[in-house]
């Protein structure tokens, strides 16, 4: 199934030029760096956050997702847990502590993240989590809300 | 008096010198005797010979005669003792015993077996069973007393040790039994009494057959036979019936009786109630059941969860205003490849929680493949490599939901051991183990291994190195279910910096062998993991 999502990324075009085209009318727009190993996921859910007025960029691990923040200053980061090399809360600690002032949301697919999450707490970080699947609106409503919060 | 004295010592010399020619003094108590030679000397190499102490006396109590026996067991030799009274023989506090004892052969009683205390020349007190007679001369007139005396230390000696041992089994908690080669119950103790329900006086010289459950009796034949070959069968763990029918669950260790030639005679039978035990090891077993299905679920979950949110995205998206039929078309088509994949995980995964408990022929390298595609996110998140070999194109009868767990478990003990990040390899092959055919399966990861001291425990029920995060019954568990299927589990493992790691080797035949007592092994295979 992965290969639908490269197929998605084609027909899509309308959400490929709004991020291109972010580059030069962002300006103002909050940003949204959304990160996932699903990449279907990430794609959709970005696209969906474009459409919502944020200028949104997608990450498929943790590393990729530091990587980025050296051009991308993200205003909010939306990540899933579970992903290989640096997990969603390694990479929500990091960039708190890179860039104090991003808000984040944590997403996970599964129950058994409760140690990971122990762990941050232990560490003196806690952020909030949402329950996949979410949908797209109530995510919209939890990102406007971190900014009012 | 003197001389008669005298002759009684001649008596101990009979024995060393048979053929010595007899003195030719032939009195008794100072009175001539009506025995003839032959007679007296036969006679006299009986009391020489006798073990016992034979001493007689008169009626003041004056030693009047003593034998070698008697000289064993007292000490004294004849001459030092003889014309003495018999009170030198009586510790001071009993001495009224010999009152009573001259009373009795005053008036012609005979007195057997009388057990007492006696004093040895050396001081030693010791127990004695004493029987005295009176002697009577021509005229039937009592004129003294004989008096054979047994030393019995070594009797009570035994009798305390039986006593001590029947005490002993007498308060075991555990049921003990003796039977003879026919299976006649022999001895019953109070254990036996509270497991079974039965009082001694109505099992004893009953048959064992009576504890058995009928579908079992065939154990019995098999018990006496190694009995029979003097073979001890331990910790055989089976079912026992009560007086009241209820099935006991006992682990049994049955002995042979020998005889004093090594010959067997009988067994005895300690039985063990382990019904508690085996209550806390289903317990344990369902736990584990739940955890395992706990752990697979969160797996479960979260390859569900991911196209479930994908699908919803794209629905979502598929609505917004201003999209071209295309883009619409190509989000549909999307959502519905996700919806596929959901339906695939499930029955991939979720299908053996059908498992009816009965074997069915599967390909182990699917069960195999479906464990790793529901540890497939995890094994992601945690940078391992998964090496698959299988060489298994016949398949095996199991019961798949059972060898899921034992490979969901064994995989999810691999993960932990790598967290950062390895290699896990499986490989299934085809092997011969003595008459069966069957497969091995072999899975190692790369991880931190586990240390010297923990590897002969880690089959053991709860006994974990995780800490809080183990239950410690996963491997326990896994080691249960593979040996119903009449396979085997082993571990091997190396904390080496450079090289760690742990193997899990696995063999499961291709069909179950018939099993029970009665093909020979049958103890072997019911005996529970230690």
């Amino acid at each position: 199934m992965i290969h639908l999502a490269e197929e998605f990324a084609a027909p899509a075009s309308d959400l490929e030029t709004s991020e291109s085209n972010a580059e030069e009318t962002a300006a103002g727009q909050p940003r949204v760096l959304v990160v996932d190993d699903e990449r279907l996921l990430a794609d959709t859910t970005a696209a969906i956050l474009r459409r919502a007025g944020f200028h949104a960029k997608t990450a498929y691990d943790g590393f990729g997702a530091l990587d980025m923040t050296g051009s991308f200053h993200p205003d909010y980061l939306v990540t899933d847990i579970m992903m290989p090399g640096m997990n969603g809360v390694e990479l929500a600690i990091a960039i708190s502590t890179m860039f104090p002032a991003t808000k984040i949301l944590l997403i996970s697919g599964q129950a058994g993240i409760a140690d990971i999450l122990e762990d941050s707490r232990v560490r003196g970080y806690e952020f909030p989590l949402l329950a996949k699947p979410v949908h797209p609106s109530k995510l919209i409503d939890r990102i406007r809300d971190l900014k009012n919060g | 008096m003197r001389s008669s004295l005298r002759n009684s010592r001649s008596i101990p010399s009979v024995r060393s010198r048979p053929n010595l020619k007899k003195p030719d003094t032939a009195k008794v108590f100072g009175k001539p005797t009506v025995l003839t030679e032959t007679a007296k000397n036969f006679l006299a190499a009986i009391i020489a010979s006798s073990d016992d102490a034979i001493i007689s006396k008169d009626l003041n109590g004056i030693i009047t005669s003593w034998n070698e026996g008697a000289r064993r067991i007292f000490g004294y030799e004849a001459d030092e003792i003889v014309g003495q009274s018999i009170l030198r023989l009586i510790p001071t506090e009993l001495q009224h015993e010999e009152d009573f004892i001259l009373g009795k052969i005053r008036s012609g009683q005979r007195i057997e077996h009388f057990e007492s205390t006696r004093v040895r020349k050396n001081g030693e007190r010791f127990p004695i069973s004493v029987s005295i007679s009176p002697i009577r001369d021509d005229s039937g007139k009592i004129i003294g007393a004989s008096k054979i005396a047994r030393d019995i230390s070594d009797r009570r000696r035994a009798d305390e040790s039986r006593f001590r041992l029947a005490a002993i089994v007498d308060s075991a908690d555990d049921a003990i039994i003796s039977k003879d080669l026919n299976g006649i119950i022999r001895t019953w103790n109070n254990g036996a009494r509270r497991l079974f329900g039965y009082e001694a006086d109505e099992i004893i010289g009953q048959s064992i057959l009576r504890l058995i459950p009928e579908n079992l009796r065939h154990e019995e034949a098999e018990i006496l036979r190694r009995l029979k070959a003097g073979e001890k069968i331990e910790h055989y763990e089976t079912t026992r019936v009560s007086k009241s029918g209820e099935l006991r669950e006992v682990s049994i260790t049955i002995s042979p009786i020998c005889n004093n030639n090594g010959e067997v005679i009988g067994g005895s039978k300690i039985a063990r109630d382990v019904s508690d035990r085996k209550k806390v090891e289903r317990m344990a077993i369902e736990a584990e059941k739940i955890a395992t299905t706990g752990r697979m679920a969160a797996a479960i979950a979260h390859e569900i969860n991911n196209p479930l949110a994908s699908v919803l995205n794209l629905i979502y998206l598929a609505r917004q205003d201003g999209i071209s039929r295309e883009d619409v078309q190509s989000y549909l088509a999307t959502a519905e490849g996700e919806l596929e994949r959901v339906s695939h995980i499930a029955r991939q995964t979720l299908g053996y929680y059908r498992d009816t408990g009965k074997p069915s022929e599967v390909h182990l390298h699917d069960l195999i493949e479906n464990v790793l595609s529901v540890y497939r996110s995890k094994l992601l998140a945690h940078n391992i490599t998964v090496e698959a070999t299988f060489n298994d194109l016949r398949k095996i009868s199991v019961r798949s939901g059972e060898i899921v767990q034992v490979f969901s478990n064994i995989v999810s003990n691999a993960i932990d051991a790598m967290a950062q990040g390895g290699r896990l390899s499986i490989s299934t092959t085809r092997i011969m183990k003595g008459e069966q055919d069957g497969l091995r399966v072999v899975v190692s990861d790369t991880g931190h291994g586990i240390r010297r001291e923990n590897i002969d425990r880690i089959f053991e029920p709860f006994f974990t190195t995780k800490g809080n995060l183990g239950t410690g019954i996963g491997l326990w568990v896994a080691k249960q279910i593979v040996e119903r299927h009449g396979g085997q589990i082993s571990v091997s493992s190396s904390t080496e910096a450079t090289d760690s790691g742990t193997v899990v080797t696995l063999y499961l035949p291709f069909h179950r062998a018939q099993s029970g007592v009665a093909n020979g092994d049958g103890h072997e295979s019911r005996r529970a993991a230690s």
